[in-house]
């Protein structure tokens, strides 16, 4: 099966930006929350909570391949096994000075790409693709000044707080929440939906009913999408 | 949606059906398989899709049930709402299907 040369580029690039220096986490760190997701699926804890009728009620110690602290770990299990159970009282018993709302943000934002990723290869036929090697340097540690507590678990920006300092994060995209959602670190907005306009839609075809893009019609990807939402068991 | 074309949205919740739309049960089928973990089974559903879809069609049909492992998990990860234009809108049809029953798995 070949994807899109488009779909194809997108997906390595943002494969390779996993192991580049993130905003808050160095590309070592980041290439190790990739292996945490990886090994969340082999993970026991994470099996015997899915199971459970709450998984606070299931104590134990995570499947860990890294040296990542303990909250690290399950903030990156957790969201990959059981995205549907996830609540704020979890989110904030997590934080600490060293894993802060704004180096969640950024997990989030590599725990989607890895599960994006996977999830395309597996769906293919292929074998899961081998994690890049990481780049040495320092994280940006570049927080948008604008950003505030107002919708979501976590600070976002809002589209009229983006100032010039800030990577374009709506351009081409809706002010919808969920472009929003990961706005506390603008970047991993920019690289999650590079990916999403190919595997899914940009936002100027979303709506664009009388044109059809892909060999899948709009009505097609809807349902496909929606279906994938609902076994997700995902409000949103 | 706004094409004047009516649509089955028990389907995408139950699973069962094509939602009204062409080839809806296949794909769904397909999005069940790349969600659960039984290889065989997302292999039978791959070669259904291929030979009924074609190749560029199996390419789209991984790329938006890939992506959408991982939009959910932004949301849900994110406690992002939904926008109170969409809510208000989808209200009614969210209480039929049961989509609000959900939201309860945070209380968990």
């Amino acid at each position: 099966m070949d994807p899109r040369p488009a779909l194809t580029e997108a997906i390595e690039r943002q494969w390779a930006r996993l192991a580049r220096p993130g905003t808050w986490w160095t590309g070592a760190e980041r290439v190790d929350i990739a292996l945490e997701v990886r090994a969340s699926a082999r993970c026991r804890l994470c099996a015997d909570r899915l199971e459970a009728l709450s998984p606070a009620s299931v104590a134990g110690a995570h499947l860990s391949v890294t040296e990542l602290p303990a909250a690290v770990v399950e903030a990156a299990h957790r969201i990959a096994t059981d995205p549907a159970r996830l609540s704020e009282g979890w989110f904030r018993a997590l934080l600490s000075e060293r894993f802060d709302e704004a180096r969640y943000v950024e997990l989030v934002g590599v725990v989607a790409i890895v599960l994006a990723v996977d999830a395309f290869d597996r769906a293919s036929g292929r074998p899961p693709r081998p994690l890049p090697t990481p780049v040495a340097g320092a994280p940006s540690r570049r927080a948008p000044a604008g950003a505030r507590r107002d919708r979501a678990w976590v600070r976002t920006l809002a589209p009229e707080d983006v100032t010039a300092d800030d990577p374009p994060l709506y351009e081409g995209r809706s002010a919808a929440n969920i472009h929003r959602a990961m706005s506390l670190v603008p970047d991993e907005v920019v690289g999650f939906f590079d990916l999403d306009n190919e595997m899914y839609l940009p936002d100027r075809w979303l709506r664009d009913w009388g044109t059809e893009y892909r060999a899948l019609s709009h009505a097609q990807i809807e349902l496909l999408a929606a279906r994938m939402s609902a076994l997700n068991r995902c409000v949103y | 949606m706004h094409t004047g074309d009516s649509y089955d949205f028990t389907a995408i919740v139950e699973g069962g059906g094509d939602g009204g739309v062409p080839h809806g049960a296949l794909l769904m089928a397909f999005g069940a398989a790349v969600h659960g973990r039984d290889d065989a089974e997302l292999a039978r559903q791959r070669e259904e899709v291929r030979r009924t879809l074609g190749e560029e069609a199996l390419v789209d049909a991984c790329g938006v049930a890939a992506v959408f492992e991982a939009v959910v998990r932004i949301a849900d990860a994110t406690g992002i709402p939904l926008e109170d234009a969409k809510e208000a809108a989808s209200r009614d049809l969210r209480a039929d299907l049961g989509i609000d029953r959900f939201a309860d798995l945070k209380k968990g």
